[in-house]
C-alpha cells in the first residue's frame, strides 16, 4: 500500500513537472523565439527572423489594452534612443509589435494617433491568435526582448526595468 | 506611591490623545467608506456565472439556453451577439437596442475577456444598463483574467 502511494506521488510530481515545462519551454530564457509570420497593416508579411542581427523587443499589445496603449509612449523613447545603438547581442534596436486587435480600424487608428514608428503586424485574431498560444500570453502588455540570432534575453520587463535591461547590453550608442 | 496630580495629569493626556485621534482619523475612515462603496462593482457574487456552466449549457441544446452578448473587442464565445466594446456609447447604445426586444425574465450572460475585471472598461457600463433597464435574470461570465485564460485555454466552444 505504501510503496503504491509512493509510486502515484512521483508520477504525479514529475508529471507536474513535465506539465509546466511543456508550458514554458517555448519562451523560456536562453532560448530561441519562435518564429512569427503575421502580415504589417498593408498585408505585407514581416516574419521576426527578417529582424536577424538586431536587438528585437517583440512587444504584444492591443489598443483595447489601456496599460498597452499608455507604454507605447515610453517604448517610443527608448526606440529613438537606441534604434541606431551598437550592442553586445546586436547592430540596432528594433521593436517589432504584435497587436492582439480585433478590428483594423482600431489597429491603425491606434498605430495613426500614437504615432508608431516602428514594425506593427498582426492577424486580428484577439485571444485567439496563435500567436498568443505559441508565447504562452496569460495577459497583455506582454514582451520578450532577443538577441542577434533570436535567442530570448529577457521577458515582460516594463518601465525602468525594461530601459535597464537594454541599456546592459549597450556598446555604442 | 503615586502622586494623584500626575495620575490627573495623565488621565487628561490620553483624553486629549483620544479626541486627536478621533478627529484626525474619522473623516478619514468616512472618506475610505465612501470610497469603497463608489468604486463597488455593479454586479453580486450570486451574478456571476462560471465559464464551465455557460459551457455545459452551450453543448446541450435541452438546458435552458441564454442570449450571450460579447461587449469587448471580439465575439469570442460560439454563439455570442457581438456587440462590441461597451465602453463606446454606439455600442451601448445598440446592446440596448437589443435588450429592448427581450423579456425582462431572460437570462442573459454578458462577457468581455479582454482585460482582468479591474482593469475592463467594457463590462460595467453593460451591467449598469442591464440593471436600469430593470433585467432580473442577467449574468457576468467569471473571466477574472481574460477570455483566452478563461475560454479558449480550457477549450471551451468558441466562433470560428
Amino acid at each position: 500500500m505504501t510503496r503504491l502511494f509512493l509510486i502515484s506521488a512521483v508520477i504525479i510530481f514529475f508529471g507536474n513537472i513535465s506539465t509546466g515545462f511543456a508550458q514554458t519551454q517555448r519562451i523560456a530564457l536562453g532560448d530561441k523565439a519562435p518564429e512569427i509570420e503575421l502580415s504589417d497593416p498593408n498585408g505585407r508579411p514581416v516574419p521576426l527572423s527578417y529582424l536577424k542581427g538586431k536587438l528585437v523587443l517583440i512587444d504584444f499589445w492591443a489598443t483595447w489594452c489601456a496599460p498597452c496603449v499608455k507604454e507605447q509612449t515610453e517604448l517610443a523613447g527608448l526606440y529613438k534612443k537606441y534604434k541606431r545603438s551598437e550592442f553586445t547581442k546586436g547592430k540596432g534596436f528594433e521593436i517589432y509589435g504584435v497587436s492582439l486587435d480585433a478590428k483594423k480600424s482600431n489597429w491603425e487608428t491606434g498605430i495613426h494617433t500614437l504615432n508608431v514608428q516602428w514594425i506593427q503586424v498582426s492577424d486580428l485574431k484577439f485571444w485567439q491568435s496563435p500567436v498568443a498560444k505559441t508565447y504562452n500570453i496569460q495577459e497583455l502588455p506582454f514582451n520578450v526582448l532577443i538577441d542577434e540570432n533570436g535567442i530570448i534575453l529577457a521577458k515582460n520587463l516594463h518601465g525602468a526595468e525594461l530601459g535597464k535591461a537594454i541599456a546592459g547590453y549597450l556598446i555604442r550608442k | 506611591m503615586y502622586d494623584v496630580n500626575e495620575i490627573n495629569d495623565l488621565t487628561m493626556k490620553t483624553k486629549i490623545a483620544i479626541i486627536l485621534f478621533l478627529t484626525v482619523s474619522l473623516p478619514g475612515m468616512a472618506f475610505n467608506l465612501f470610497s469603497s462603496q463608489e468604486q463597488k462593482d455593479p454586479w453580486t457574487p450570486q451574478q456571476l456565472l462560471n465559464p464551465a456552466e455557460l459551457a455545459k449549457m452551450l453543448n446541450n441544446p435541452k438546458l435552458p439556453q441564454s442570449y450571450v452578448f460579447s461587449v469587448g473587442p471580439q465575439a469570442v464565445i460560439k454563439g455570442s451577439i457581438d456587440i462590441g466594446p461597451a465602453r463606446m456609447k454606439g455600442n451601448l447604445d445598440n446592446l440596448r437596442l437589443q435588450l429592448d426586444k427581450l423579456s425582462k425574465n431572460a437570462l442573459i450572460v454578458i462577457y468581455c475577456g479582454c482585460c482582468p475585471f479591474d482593469r475592463c472598461p467594457n463590462v460595467r457600463p453593460a451591467i449598469e444598463l442591464l440593471k436600469n433597464m430593470q433585467f432580473c435574470n442577467y449574468k457576468l461570465l467569471n473571466l477574472p483574467r481574460n477570455i483566452k485564460a478563461d475560454w479558449i485555454d480550457p477549450g471551451y466552444p468558441v466562433n470560428d
